[in-house]
């Protein structure tokens, strides 16, 4: 196959290029890793930055939207304490009991990371850095099926720079009772660019949630310049396993986000995904699923909190490949001022996939005239027998219900609040895990301004 | 004491109220009458300050205090409570949580003491047990799925709540049974005392046999066309609206 020739390249696509040119011999691996990141950056040379002509990047175009790249971050010395975690994912998230494991600064922190005691619960696990030196088969396996995605630009750039990450393993039949908490930082008043790459199998029957986070250290605005964030996380469901997979994004305002996440599902098992997006000037989450045995099921939510001018694309793609598999996604924006939201949700039924069920909506409520919403249902069904449906809405907030609440002596700003709160409300709802949602529930309330009971 | 002088208000610009006068001391009971179009609804949500409801000339004053300046909450708190005809249904909010949002905003802004979550769940058991309102209504969202009559119960509920000294109460006999009637009426009478004034909007005389009013008004064109005491209400029950600018049919 011949790669396609591109004869212009942006200053951001070249400096990607020398980036890793710069970086590959640095990078963690062993041959057949430095083969499949070469791989990788061959591809990547082929598909340049998307822009708003290639479909799945119709309303985001993230070539005209980065001028410079910064250099790859790879610290090992970064403080983090308390405070600062508090700081950047609020109280209540950093007080849920949880197995912590900390990435900052594009590196694996086993000193901040409870490894033991998820070893001790039966976790097998270890720095994706080390585990690329000789990978397990398990781990090969979920790198070998993100690359295969080979038209997507953000999987491409994560295997060709990633630096560090987590690889997770639950054996059979195991289900911890603690959610892992794995928790993405940068380095304070260090731009650069951060590549992660997360690989989690649940084996048969294993049950677990992964709560991942990402925020800025150190003072929201100033010292985090033009971070470029890029992060993939691959999951394995064995059949009957269940996998939550939660997701909180606070960051600082200048980062570009850039998050992937691709689950397989086995046969009966479920993957229930749900993303809070908050932060970041651009931010871009992907969520792959694709059933690979029957009888399974998938709930994907979330809820989008944007204003100034913060632009949050959502795109999902289900690939219903086998037959009775289940699939659910609701997605909830609030935008204000000149924010810019984005959904863009793919149901793919395989001819052989009967008796699928997919069903699908978005809800935009736009807090001002200049925000605006954009969503694109895709529905590819090449089966005969089987139920899918979407639908979109946005609208803005009911005045004659706030008229009631302040007739009843909700001040109006509180009112307003109160009715955000409760649009928002009906994702989270979708949690089975009540102080995951509280706590994710409460963070989205310091953000609508209302107080927290 | 309320006192409303020569009121004209406009929707969409069309004057519903034309020069209203009405003056309903404290302690006293009003009834308004009158027919469909007659400007009851608007005199109920001008009261309250509902934004698309302009009001062209005259003065509503309330404890001497002008009320048309001020924002919908600055009414609430100083103690001016609607209960609507219909009222909102909320998914997402909680029952209880909208109750003592609005509880806990009103005794803030009149400077009272919040609330302690025992307190306010030992108040609201108490004032829901005499209107025959479950405690598991309340958890659920506010006004969804209740049935018209769950609605106007919750409707008294938030007023024997929020202790207003004007209470508006627009068509609160509409959509209710005999025994709903019965309910809301005894909830409404409750709280009737020397230091509370209250405005029974009511299209039909029914109402008026379980809340007796000390005066009747017949709103007719956007003004008070005759006032009168409670037999007026019967007078009308037999009469019908008819020389208020209404025919009999669509008053039935």
């Amino acid at each position: 196959m011949d790669i396609p020739v591109r004869d212009f390249r942006t200053k951001a696509e070249q400096d990607l290029l020398d980036l890793y040119e710069r970086s590959a011999d640095a990078l963690p691996g062993n041959a057949s890793i430095a083969a499949m990141r070469q791989s990788a950056i061959r591809n990547y040379a082929g598909l340049g930055l998307p822009h708003r002509r290639v479909e799945a990047w119709k309303y985001t175009d993230l070539r005209g939207r980065i001028e410079d790249v910064p250099p790859l971050l790879a610290e090992a010395d970064i403080q983090v304490g308390e405070t600062e975690l508090e700081a950047a994912f609020g109280k209540a998230v950093m007080a849920l009991p949880a197995y912590r494991i900390v990435l900052a600064g594009g590196e694996f922190r086993g000193d901040l990371s409870d490894v033991g005691a998820l070893r001790e619960d039966g976790v097998e696990l270890s720095s994706l850095a080390q585990m690329l030196e000789s990978p397990p088969a398990w781990l090969t396996a979920g790198l070998d099926d993100a690359a295969a995605r080979d038209d997507d630009v953000v999987i491409a750039l994560n295997t060709a720079l990633m630096t560090a990450g987590v690889a997770l393993r639950l054996p059979e039949g195991l289900t911890l009772q603690k959610p892992i908490h794995l928790i993405h930082l940068d380095a304070p008043g260090a731009p650069g660019s951060i590549y992660t790459r997360n690989a989690l199998v649940a084996e048969e029957g294993a049950s677990a949630t992964l709560l991942e986070s990402f925020g800025t250290l150190g003072a929201q605005g100033t010292d985090a310049q033009d971070e470029q964030r890029n992060a993939v996380t691959t999951v394995s469901l064995g059949p009957k396993s269940a996998i939550h997979h939660v997701k909180l994004q606070r960051e600082a305002l200048e980062t570009i986000h850039l998050n992937v996440w691709a689950a397989a599902i086995g046969a009966e098992a479920r993957y229930n995904a749900f993303q809070l997006s908050m932060g970041a000037a651009l931010s871009r989450n992907q969520v792959y699923v694709r059933f690979d045995g029957e009888g399974a099921a998938t709930d994907i939510s979330g809820a989008t909190l944007a204003r100034g001018s913060q632009h949050c694309d959502t795109t999902l793609v289900v690939e219903h490949n086998v037959p009775a598999c289940e699939s659910r996604e609701l997605f909830k924006l609030v935008l204000n001022d000149n924010a810019r939201g984005v959904f863009q949700g793919k149901i793919v039924v395989a001819p052989d996939a009967q008796k699928t069920d997919g069903k699908q909506m978005s809800q935009a409520l736009l807090l001002s005239e200049t925000a605006e919403f954009d969503s694109k249902p895709e529905l590819e069904i090449y089966a005969d027998d089987v139920v899918c449906g979407h639908g979109a809405t946005s609208g803005q907030i009911d005045e004659d219900l706030l008229f009631y609440l302040r007739a009843r002596g909700l001040p109006e700003a509180e009112a307003r609040a109160l009715l955000i709160q409760a649009f928002v409300g009906e994702a989270f709802e979708a949690l089975d895990d009540e102080t995951i949602g509280d706590a994710l529930s409460s963070v989205s309330a310091d953000w609508l301004g209302t107080p927290v009971e | 004491m309320l006192e409303i002088k020569n009121l004209h208000a406009k929707v969409d610009g069309r004057e519903i109220l034309n020069g209203l006068d009405l003056t309903v001391p404290s302690g006293e009971v009003h009834a308004i009458m009158g027919p469909n179009g007659s400007g009851k609804s608007t005199l109920s949500y001008v009261l309250a300050g509902k934004d698309d409801y302009e009001v062209t000339d005259g003065t509503v004053t309330w404890k001497g205090e002008n009320l048309l300046d001020m924002d919908p909450e600055e009414r609430a708190a100083a103690g001016v409570f609607l209960a609507f005809q219909y009222p909102m249904e909320i998914p997402g909010v909680a029952t209880m949580t909208f109750l003592r949002s609005a509880v806990n905003a009103v005794r803030k802004a009149r400077g009272e003491e919040e609330y302690s979550t025992p307190d306010f769940l030992r108040t609201v058991k108490e004032k829901a047990k005499s209107l025959q309102i479950d405690m598991a209504m309340l958890r659920r969202p506010l006004n969804v799925g209740f049935s018209g009559g769950e609605k106007k119960r919750n409707e008294i509920l938030q007023m024997s709540l929020l202790e207003p000294g004007l209470c508006v109460l627009d068509e609160t006999d509409s959509g209710l049974d005999i025994d709903a009637l019965r309910i809301v009426s005894e909830g409404v009478n409750a709280l009737r005392s020397p230091e509370r004034s209250m405005l029974v909007i009511t299209h039909y005389q029914r109402l008026l046999n379980y809340i007796v009013p000390d005066r009747v008004h017949v709103l007719s064109k956007g003004r008070v066309a005759r006032s009168g005491g409670p037999e007026l209400a019967l007078e009308l029950e037999k009469s019908g609206y008819a020389e208020y600018g209404q025919d009999e049919a669509s008053a039935a």
